[in-house]
């Protein structure tokens, strides 16, 4: 989160245990909420990337010196030149969350994730620490290091390993809020139910996000570029990223999946609420606005194709309209209501042609399932279809609309991190660490502890 | 003395022609450079003898019976130190084995050896995959303590999801409806028998068509690896790529017949070869030593104590048993049987004549879809049973 | 050259012929037993008993009740084969679940805090009348055939249902 934290982390412990069990309270708690939901977001949408960038750009680096071409050689050192720029911009505003929102608004909360998550924040700040040094070093020294390309790559090697651990540390404390076990045991912590689905959900989705994002941000670049060399570099980029996010994304419906299951088995409230409550909608969104991605990228594929006559164009044609309707498939609301309760509580759980409000097509089992399979499949066959093809591709060649679709492909995904986010956050509620502390209260349940008198208004 | 030596192979060599079959064997032509990662084959290869080995000395004291099959190996594990090492060293060396393998597939892949003339090379190694799968699982049923009771009854039950002749199949397999003293049987004549009996001679075929075709190794052996060291990314015209003038412009076959920078296979490819093994062997005899084979309980069916956990590498199918919902249980078969049909099926779907790893995406990508689908499913499946 | 009659097999053809004809009486002489043994055991009738469970008058409503049962074991072992069997008393009705999941017959166990059945291998649920509400099951918890005489359960080794 910050290199602050690195420095009081420490500190902080120990204040933990000096500090009386009710910390101040902000009195406007939906302010607070909407504050840090905001806030939370932005910098979720901005380290991700650089966490992502932080794990990529050392990988495309490999793989330009792999096949000695220089655009890979460039992308990276592009990819370095973002983290370079953004990573103070993504740390203020975690600054600013820790400082000024956690500590403030929600001071229990904080001195007990980090009494409990020490070791976690801890090792998450350091390795913050080191991420931030081995980033500059890895983009200072590109040029002095051009002969000694195995030692550039080996301190890129390590950027991202210290951008991937520091995404695990993270998703230890904040799974361990939806998912808590044991936090006397550190290993039970580490592997608390819903960690492992969490972390690679969160590691491949960075990963995805970054490709999306600098595919769009390329197709800006090459709709305003002026020579030939740029436009070859900007279409070829924007292609990669595109291919790169769309390879990333399809393995997530797996993990998804196998995360909501955990969240079934060990935070039952929470799932249900993700299901059949009043995330629902949320959630029917989410798993609509996937599809929506998939179709976008296949669009883009056999676009970029045809523009230069490639093989391949016509099947992927026909790969979007499979697309198109498994989304149509995965969109089908399960209740027509906010939610299944309402629906019940108003005897209307029948199906619809029964007059009632339950559509079963849009049930989780098997109709969502199959939606997610063919998800994945398509887009399988859709990127293998790509590459097949991209041997007839002359870079530099793009039309105005693929470089369209690119920029509205990394819109698509902020639009789909911040619904994650949004659903991830709020599917706990009414608790801040599931079962164990409420945002009301933010005082443990188990322990019961007093409830603060109430103050006078200044 | 030496004469006499020399003398009696002289004679041995004219009824046997030994010498000329060794010279075949020993001083094939290898490539040199990449060579450590070309010492897998011969790590698996040693790998199964050490189950041979161990194996046959097992039966000396196993009995395949539901009543003694524990019994005996309890009996081991008890009163014979050096049994129980030889069974830790079966155990260990099976789990090396199939991880080995799995290295191995993964290499030739990546190198494209399988391309022409090798494609029966790796279609008996894919054999000898699934072979070597068939032992691990009948070989897991053997302890009959809860470990191995619970694993012949989950895995001989999948097959039960088979369309129309489900039921069929797990009857034959378990010889009757449930798991059962002919279960044991059958499995013991399975892993003892029918299994090896098929598996050495495909070994004796894989090594063969080796010989025949001699070690391809990899792009980085041949001319047209550097091919690309120079290349421009921008292509001219569409289809072709630029190539530099003294190598063809598409690659074919023929730029692939002979690898650059050979030498003789013994002793410098066996000496790496050897360094390799040994040091499996001894990682082997470590493990069995400190860890050995558990033992648990005998089975009990009537249990509602017992957790059943699967074998490390029935993770992935069991992450999907998991995953699959009720009325889909038939993917469950699907997949693998997809995967295996796939990999059986590779050297005939990629012909061409590119063997670059980083040259052919429209191969390597879906590869390695596979390769993260079985890792993330292994991921997901251990955070899972951690926290059962 | 003379020409040979296309219908009149020559010395070679016949030897081919002969050949083949007895390699295939060797393949169907040892397939014939052979795949008979393997099969056999699909057409051997299991053995079916009654045995008795226990008395079951204390067990209380709503709440799944383990007992032991013991049944003879396939084939030719003597010695019997334990197996669980779990009695539910609910709203007058007495049913005799297995432990056996419908999904991949792992032993599913009566979870108190869930209140339901729990398969632990993949996380199949069944609730107290034995219904598959959760997880992978495709079917019911299978229930035993089962007599009550008095208070005392019988069962048999069979289920109502195949599983």
């Amino acid at each position: 989160m910050s290199a602050l934290l690195a420095i009081i982390g420490p500190a902080l412990h120990v204040l933990a245990t000096q500090l009386p069990p009710q910390a101040p309270q902000g009195r406007n708690i939906v302010g607070a909420q909407v504050a840090i939901g905001s806030l939370f977001s932005l910098h979720i949408l901005i380290a991700g990337l650089v966490s992502g960038a932080g794990e990529l750009g050392p990988a495309i680096e490999f793989l330009g010196y792999m096949r000695q071409r220089r655009t890979y050689d460039r992308l990276a050192h592009g990819l370095g030149r973002f983290i370079t720029l953004y990573f103070s911009v993504s740390s203020t505003i975690a600054i600013l969350l820790i400082t000024v929102l956690l500590v403030g608004f929600w001071g229990h909360f904080w001195t007990t994730i980090v009494t409990i998550g020490f070791w976690p924040l801890l090792i998450e700040a350091w390795t913050f620490v080191l991420q931030v040094s081995l980033a500059y070093l890895w983009y200072y020294t590109w040029e002095p290091l051009r002969s000694f390309k195995g030692v550039h790559m080996a301190i890129g090697g390590l950027l991202a390993i210290a951008s991937f651990l520091q995404v695990y540390m993270i998703d230890v404390i904040a799974s361990y809020m939806l998912t808590p076990t044991n936090p006397q045991n550190p290993i039970r912590l580490a592997l608390n139910p819903t960690s492992y689905p969490l972390t690679v959900h969160r590691t491949i989705g960075n990963l995805a996000y970054i490709g999306f994002a600098f595919g769009g941000f390329c197709a800006i670049r090459y709709l305003r570029a002026k020579t030939a060399e740029d436009k070859r570099f900007y279409d070829w980029a924007g292609s990669f990223g595109l291919l790169w996010g769309v390879s990333m994304t399809l393995l997530q419906p797996v993990v998804g999946y196998s995360y909501a299951k955990e969240i079934q088995l060990h935070a039952y409230g929470s799932w249900y609420k993700m299901m059949f409550g009043t995330l629902s909608p949320v959630f029917l969104w989410q798993i609509t606005l996937l599809g929506i991605m998939f179709l976008t990228a296949t669009i883009y594929f056999a676009r970029r194709l045809r523009t230069d006559g490639a093989r391949g164009a016509g099947l992927l044609r026909a790969m979007s309209v499979g697309m198109v309707l498994t989304t149509l498939l995965a969109a089908q609301p399960y209740h027509l209501g906010l939610t299944y309760d309402a629906v019940a509580a108003a005897g209307l759980n029948r199906p619809f042609w029964e007059g009632g409000l339950i559509n079963p097509l849009g049930s989780m089992i098997p109709w969502k399932v199959l939606a997610l399979m063919f998800y994945t499949l398509i887009a399988i066959a859709a990127v293998v279809w790509y590459l097949r093809g991209l041997p007839g591709v002359v870079w530099g060649t793009a039309r105005r609309g693929e470089q369209r679709i690119l920029v509205l492909m990394a819109v698509l995904t902020m639009a789909m991190i911040v619904t994650m986010g949004f659903i991830r956050e709020n599917g706990r509620g009414p608790f801040l660490i599931s079962g164990e502390m409420t945002i009301q209260g933010q005082q443990n349940v188990q322990t019961a502890q007093p409830t603060p008198a109430p103050q006078s208004s200044p | 003395m030496v004469r006499r030596l020399g003398a009696a192979y002289n004679w041995f060599d004219e009824r046997t022609a030994i010498r000329s079959l060794l010279r075949k064997g020993l001083y094939e032509a290898v490539p040199v450079r990449g060579a450590w990662f070309y010492t897998l084959g011969s790590a698996t290869l040693v790998l199964i003898l050490l189950q041979l080995i161990t194996g046959i000395f097992l039966t000396l004291l196993y009995v395949p019976s539901v009543t003694e099959a524990w019994a005996s190996l309890n009996y081991l594990k008890a009163h014979d130190a050096f049994g129980s090492i030889v069974r830790g060293i079966h155990l260990w060396s099976a789990y090396i084995l199939l991880f080995v393998i799995g290295l191995h597939m993964v290499r030739t892949f990546f190198s494209g050896s399988y391309k022409r003339p090798r494609e029966l090379n790796w279609v008996t190694g894919v054999g000898l995959f699934l072979l070597v799968l068939v032992m691990a699982i009948t070989g897991a049923f053997l302890p009959w303590d809860q470990a191995a009771y619970w694993t012949a009854v989950v895995v001989t039950n999948v097959p039960s999801y088979t369309p129309v002749i489900g039921p069929f199949l797990r009857a034959l397999w378990r010889g009757g409806d449930f798991v059962g003293p002919i279960t044991l049987s059958r499995s013991f004549g399975i892993h003892v028998w029918l299994i090896p009996a098929i598996l050495f001679p495909l070994i004796g075929a894989h090594l063969a068509l080796l010989r025949k075709h001699g070690e391809f190794g990899s792009y980085i052996n041949y001319r047209g690896a550097y091919r690309s060291r120079e290349g421009v990314d921008v292509p001219p015209a569409p289809v072709q790529r630029p190539i530099e003038p003294p190598y063809p412009a598409v690659p074919t076959d023929e730029l692939w017949a002979a690898p650059l920078e050979t030498e003789d296979f013994y002793p410098h490819q066996t000496f790496k070869d050897g360094v390799i093994s040994a040091a499996l062997v001894v990682l082997v005899f470590i493990l069995a030593v400190a860890i050995g084979a558990p033992l648990e309980a005998i089975a009990d069916p009537s249990t509602t104590s017992y957790t059943p956990v699967p074998e490390w590498f029935f993770l992935p199918l069991d992450e999907l048993l998991v995953l699959v919902p009720q009325q889909l249980i038939p993917l469950v078969l699907v997949l693998p049987a997809g995967g295996v049909l796939l990999l059986l099926a590779l050297p005939f779907i990629d012909r061409g004549p590119e063997r670059n790893p980083f040259e052919r995406p429209a191969v390597m990508v879906p590869g390695a879809f596979a390769v993260l689908f079985v890792v993330i499913l292994t991921l997901l499946g251990s955070g899972r049973l951690f926290n059962l | 050259m003379a020409h040979r009659d296309p219908r009149r097999l020559s010395r070679r053809q016949f030897a081919v012929l002969g050949t083949q004809l007895a390699g295939a009486v060797v393949a169907v002489l040892l397939g014939i037993p052979i795949v008979g043994f393997l099969i056999s055991p699909l057409f051997r009738r299991e053995q079916v008993v009654w045995r008795e469970v226990g008395d079951i008058a204390r067990v209380p409503d709503a709440e799944p009740t383990k007992f032991d049962v013991s049944f003879p074991q396939q084939a030719w072992t003597q010695v019997d084969i334990k197996a669980a069997v779990y009695v539910v008393k609910r709203n007058g009705n007495t049913r005799v679940f297995s432990n056996v999941c419908s999904h991949m017959q792992c032993p599913v166990r009566w979870e108190t805090t869930l209140g339901q059945f729990l398969c632990p291998c993949h996380g199949g649920l069944y609730d107290m009348d034995g219904t598959n509400v959760g997880g992978p099951p495709p079917k019911p918890l299978p229930q035993f055939v089962h007599r009550i005489d008095g208070t005392t359960l019988f069962v048999q080794n069979r289920f109502t249902e195949e599983i």
